[in-house]
């Protein structure tokens, strides 16, 4: 490449396992790394690492990593010219990504215009529709204000269905309903919510899947047309909506129909000019793919897809940033082997509280088939002002048997002192008989739950 | 007619002393006003002062953390309230805001932090006077830096 590249210095706007993830790749790039941190991360790993560090602000996160004048103000000082947000705080801030582009500097993830359209439900749903991405069943567009033409959609639609809000997200401001008759109240309370967390009272109903799994395409893009799906990833073992353990590749769905889907997203991507990293999610049941979101920025699980593809995503996503072209073709993609990743929270094992601490002991598994992914080392703080994620244990085998019996081994090694873990979770679910045959679905780990209380 | 802000920004043509720069702080908090910015592109002078008053995360409230006493020799630590380059000396003159041995009341400015155009004045957090400077003048400071100690009254 003859090219000047468009930066050599890139802000990390984000902490924890993900910056130091961030931090890596840009190293092994040559680029050099600024570290923006809260005063309560003033000892983490990616800060000791950086080439210029500097704390933005006190532990609260609107007042640093959530800061966007901040943030900015500090990439001047610091010559950074490109700013990568990582996942959480605002990397999904469709306003700040135009601020950064504004300010001069280079956003490492979509443009502002894309992450804009994801954003708003509707919206999204109504791109990849148009696109050949196939969606649930639902009402296609805002509900109208008329109780009596909503019924007349939910009864096209199919019963149960699910009442969502536009602007919503991450399990908040959606109401299932059962019956015709409760539908009238369930639009207005909903609606009501909605106004008032979001400040956007938009709803849309759509056909509430029973008993789904959530099945996700990650997809990479350049600037030159380029658009790749790299493969599925099986992330169905949810605790109220947060991912606890996710797979790649998805058990027991066919490659095929995974290529059929993967070529869809690709070919979505192409068509609204997406940029960087990406991942479209489905709810899949009954052999049906039904969209839910795009997530425009890398996600927690992307080592799964790492291990299974050998792309290094964050990487990709600083090349594509810098204007390069993916050196890859889609049929160049090798889809090999099995891989899984737990994720280690900070937290009580039964009654999932957050156990914020110092951590005393920190044995890491190791041997073939395994990565760990962690910002924390023995003597490290886990700050209660943040979430819980204290690392991911990565197991990759030739097939899922083999990654499985990697990561048993693994937890096992893996010990942890100081503060409570989920380890013991993750040793529990590998051990389920469900869990070994694949393929549970969103509401199984809840149910398995209830019952572990129960019992 | 002498008003009191005529006095203070007679016509915009250098910086106000950091006196005048508490002041008008102190008067926008009062008016609950959250920032002024004062430009005079001539003579290329732009002055910004914002201050916190819970305000949304939109701007940082620059309220300095909380003073603690060293529990040894009972010195009470300056902590800058933002990041920015430390200036220990006011720009329009050479001489220091706050050498060694200054007597400082609570809320004087005892240092500014500039980031380009923007200026955040650095508040003494209680009265006394200034018993050890370890800031160092032109650094990149981050939030939360300790950069001078004060002997409380």
């Amino acid at each position: 490449m003859s090219e000047t590249p468009r930066f050599s210095r890139v802000l990390i706007a984000n902490r924890g396992e993900i910056a130091l993830r961030i931090q890596r790749a840009c190293r092994q790039l040559g680029l050099e790394t600024v570290a923006v941190y809260s005063e309560a991360d003033a000892d983490s790993r990616h800060v000791h690492e950086a080439d210029v560090a500097l704390c933005i602000g006190p532990a609260a996160a609107a007042r640093s990593y959530l800061d966007p004048d901040g943030l900015l103000l500090a990439a001047r000082l610091t010559g950074a010219q490109a700013i990568h947000p990582g996942y959480g705080f605002l990397s999904e801030n469709a306003d700040f990504a135009d601020a950064v582009e504004k300010a001069g500097l280079t956003f490492i993830g979509p443009t502002g215009a894309s992450i804009r359209m994801m954003g708003d439900k509707i919206t999204a749903k109504r791109a990849m529709r148009e696109a050949g991405v196939p969606c649930v069943p639902g009402s296609d567009g805002p509900l109208p204000a008329d109780m009596d033409a909503v019924k007349a959609i939910a009864l096209e639609v199919g019963f149960p269905v699910i009442v969502k809000a536009s602007g919503g997200g991450g399990g908040r401001g959606m109401r299932v309903v059962e019956r015709v008759e409760d539908l009238a109240q369930a639009v207005t309370l909903t609606a009501k919510e909605a106004e008032q967390a979001f400040g956007n009272p938009t709803l849309y109903l759509e056909r509430f899947m029973q008993k789904p799994r959530h099945i996700e395409i990650q997809v990479l893009c350049d600037t030159h047309g380029t658009a790749l799906w790299l493969g599925a990833r099986d992330c169905s073992l949810q605790r109220r909506h947060q991912k606890v353990l996710e797979e790649a590749s998805a058990p027991g769905i066919a490659p095929e129909t995974i290529a059929e889907i993967g070529a869809r997203c690709a070919e979505a991507c192409r068509r609204i000019g997406y940029r960087g990293a990406g991942t479209f999610e489905f709810l899949y049941e009954d052999g049906v793919f039904a969209f839910i979101e795009m997530n425009t920025r890398v996600q927690v699980e992307h080592p799964i897809t790492e291990e299974t593809t050998g792309i290094d995503i964050v990487a990709e996503q600083l090349r594509i940033a810098q204007g390069a072209r993916l050196g890859i073709a889609q049929a160049d993609i090798p889809l090999r082997g099995h891989a899984i990743e737990c994720r280690l929270n900070a937290e009580d094992p039964f009654t999932f509280m957050p156990s914020p601490g110092t951590i005393t002991r920190w044995d890491l598994p190791g041997g073939p088939g395994i990565r760990v992914d962690t910002h924390v080392v023995a003597g490290y703080t886990v700050q209660p002002y943040y979430d819980s994620l204290i690392g991911k244990i990565i197991s990759y085998g030739a097939t899922r048997e083999q990654a499985i019996a990697r990561m048993r081994v693994a937890l096992a090694e893996m010990k942890v002192e100081g503060v409570s873990t989920n380890i013991a979770l993750h040793q529990d679910l590998l051990a389920d008989p469900a869990f070994a045959r694949g393929g549970v679905d969103i509401h199984y780990l809840e149910r398995w739950l209830a019952q572990r209380t129960a019992s | 007619m002498t008003n009191r802000s005529e006095q203070v920004v007679p016509h915009f043509d250098r910086l106000p002393e950091p006196e005048q720069i508490g002041q008008m702080a102190t008067w926008l908090a009062q008016a609950g006003l959250e920032s002024l910015e004062l430009c005079n592109e001539a003579a290329g002078l732009k002055l910004r002062i914002r201050v916190g008053q819970g305000a949304p995360a939109a701007m940082p409230a620059h309220a300095p953390p909380a003073a603690q006493p060293d529990a040894g020799a009972g010195l009470v630590a300056v902590k800058t309230p933002y990041f920015g380059h430390l200036c220990l000396v006011h720009p329009q003159r050479d001489s220091a805001f706050a050498p060694v041995g200054t007597k400082v009341a609570q809320g004087d400015i005892v240092a500014l932090l500039t980031l380009d155009s923007l200026q955040v004045p650095v508040p003494a957090p209680i009265a006394g006077r200034v018993a050890e400077v370890t800031g160092q003048a032109g650094a990149l400071v981050g939030y939360g830096t300790v950069i001078m100690q004060i002997q409380p009254d």
